[in-house]
């Protein structure tokens, strides 16, 4: 007998799960060999990738599964940052006690910038979304208590547990692959619940599912408290890793790159934004030391994979993958659908 | 015929701008009983469809159902107070199978319950599904996407979905636009078959043959007024309707 509950709707569902034991499977590689090479550049560089992985993966929540494009996500992620330091730095060393403050403050800013942006839709919403991200960058750009334009410095290290702090390359890539880990799963497993599945009804056909009963606007605005919860997080990571924060966390450039890496990646898919990150971001670190115009091959190269891959990579790579584990196991493929473009 | 009223509507008026699109429009659908609003194109029955549903709100007037007044509700709002609609065009999810289409609507049951939980394990909406599917003869293409299925499975998939929350009055919206002759006959006795003591119908149509068959009780709207209202036959015989509406667009 058929089940709808066993087949991950509009999207090659088996064939992402494998792709994401493959990333993690890849990221336990690389620190392996990281690890017995000695090295800390690329560790700290892989750490950074996670971590902007976190961020595009809350962009994905709201722009590949609810249809909402975030041009302010970094807002979130920034926020989480400072809260981070600011714990880390006058009140304790604590990891998850950072972590949870985090958390709180994201949930409660998501809350906020929720009401305001949810509102509105389509471009506007991005536009709303953007601005928030903007006039909350100034306000800390230019707030002495908080460093103003120089961000904080020395940051302390995390705490973690016994024998473990962020400062140590090899055990904080792997805490924040974990944490990566949780997040991404939480985040597939609640796109198979009936919420997640109005989520993606939110994005196909908001007026139709209004008239089921479902208040489509109380539906997003989880979604967006959700994500920016994942952003806050994220970002609460980053001064664990760096040692600082700075205003330029909440601006634009790091909202764009969350955008891009979710689109190169394969929006809508959740694993897609992960490859995208991991990917992009190396790219900028590696182009960016030959070059200070590193952002124009980052450009050229979105363009490329728009107009080559509409889907992203994992939008290509899935459906391909998807059939030969079908065949495998001779399984019919399910048609596949994917998340609107933005335009 | 007797039984007290499901939905009254009183004095409803809607202005889009310097437009009357619904003008002091009053009448009365009775329970467990088929009511048919009609009227000749830009006779105001989809702005008065689009109001009872919530869609939009009237300027005026107000609309009770079931004693309490629902005037204004927003459509999210509708289906806990009872109510349900169909589109005129149809309204579905067409890039999910219709066996999800169905679900997304009958999750509505599970009364918030189960939201973060595996779809599986909804197992009120899960059991409505079957029954719908069943129920409208979707067996076949349960598991097709809604955008593949042929127009007169998609039509009555608009149907199903709209019933799938156990709605005391179902609102159909031009249920059998677009369909053949056979599948017109069909759809008629499967709305005949759902009316009961625990179903009313209000139903907006231009098929007159299709109203004048299926209905027990007819509204005719012209030009955003009330023209007439009365059991078919009655209906049929007033000359101000003939004039207005029969003479227009004889049986198209």
């Amino acid at each position: 007998m058929h089940e709808v509950t066993s087949r991950s709707l509009g999207h090659p569902a088996r064939a992402l799960h494998w792709l994401a034991g493959l990333f993690f499977g890849l990221a336990l590689v690389f620190a392996i060999v990281a690890w017995t090479v000695g090295d800390v550049f690329f560790f700290r560089l892989g750490t950074e990738a996670l971590i902007f992985a976190g961020l595009a993966l809350s962009v994905d929540l709201l722009l590949g599964r609810t249809g909402l494009l975030p041009l302010g996500q970094a807002l979130f992620f920034g926020m989480g940052a400072y809260v981070s330091a600011l714990v880390l730095k006058n009140w304790s060393s604590s990891f998850w006690i950072a972590i949870a403050v985090a958390l709180v403050f994201s949930a409660i800013t998501g809350l906020i910038g929720g009401l305001i942006a949810i509102r509105s839709k389509g471009v506007y919403f991005a536009l709303i979304s953007f601005g928030l991200a903007q006039v909350v960058s100034k306000i800390i750009f230019n707030t002495r208590e908080l460093g103003a334009s120089d961000g904080m410095i020395g940051v302390p290290v995390a705490q973690i547990a016994p024998g473990l702090e962020s400062g140590q390359p090899a055990g904080f890539f792997l805490v924040v692959l974990s944490i990566l880990f949780i997040l991404y799963a939480g985040l597939a497993y609640l796109m198979e619940t009936p919420f997640g599945r109005q989520l993606g009804a939110v994005r196909t056909n908001e007026q139709r599912l209004s008239f089921l009963g479902v208040d489509p606007w109380r539906t997003k605005l989880a979604a967006f408290v959700g994500a920016a919860c994942i952003a806050g997080v994220s970002g609460a990571l980053y001064p664990m890793l760096r040692g600082f924060v700075s205003p330029e966390l909440m601006f634009f450039q790091v909202s764009g790159n969350a955008v891009i890496n979710v689109i190169v990646g394969g929006t809508g898919t959740l694993i897609g934004p992960l490859y995208g990150s991991a990917l992009l971001t190396v790219l900028r670190s590696v182009v960016g030391s030959y070059t200070a115009h590193h952002q124009i091959v980052i450009g050229i190269l979105f363009i490329l994979v728009v107009i080559v891959l509409p889907r992203g990579l994992i939008g290509l790579a899935a459906p391909a993958l998807q059939e030969r584990l079908g065949r495998r196991e001779g399984a019919v493929r399910t048609p596949i659908l994917h998340a609107d473009h933005p335009q | 015929m007797s039984a007290s009223p499901i939905l009254q509507a009183n004095e409803l008026t809607v202005r889009f701008g310097h437009l009357v699109a619904v003008r002091d429009v009053s009448f009365n659908a009775q329970q467990g009983a088929i009511t048919a609003v009609i009227g000749p194109n830009g006779a105001g029955k989809s702005t008065l469809f689009n109001l009872i549903s919530g869609a939009i709100r009237p300027n005026a007037g107000q609309v009770m159902f079931q004693g309490r007044e629902v005037t204004g509700l927003s459509p999210h709002q509708m289906l806990g107070q009872g109510l349900a609609r169909s589109f005129q065009i149809t309204n579905l999810f067409f890039e999910l199978p219709v066996r999800e289409n169905l679900r997304l609507a009958a999750q509505f049951l599970e009364q918030g319950r189960g939201l973060f939980r595996p779809v599986s394990a909804s197992q009120i909406a899960c059991k409505r599904v079957d029954e719908l599917i069943e129920q409208f003869q979707l067996g076949p293409v349960a598991d097709e996407m809604a955008g593949f299925l042929s127009h007169g499975e998609q039509r009555r998939l608009e149907i199903a979905v709209a019933l799938a929350g156990r709605p005391r009055l179902l609102l159909l919206d031009e249920p059998t636009q677009g369909m053949s002759h056979s599948d017109t006959h069909r759809t008629e006795a499967l709305i005949r078959s759902l009316v009961g003591p625990s179903l009313s119908v209000l139903l907006v149509e231009h098929d007159v043959d299709l109203v004048m068959n299926l209905s027990d009780h007819v509204v005719v709207m012209h030009q955003g007024q009330k023209l007439a209202e009365g059991p078919p036959q009655v209906v049929r015989a007033n000359p101000a309707v003939q004039a207005a509406y029969f003479g227009e667009s004889p049986h198209d």
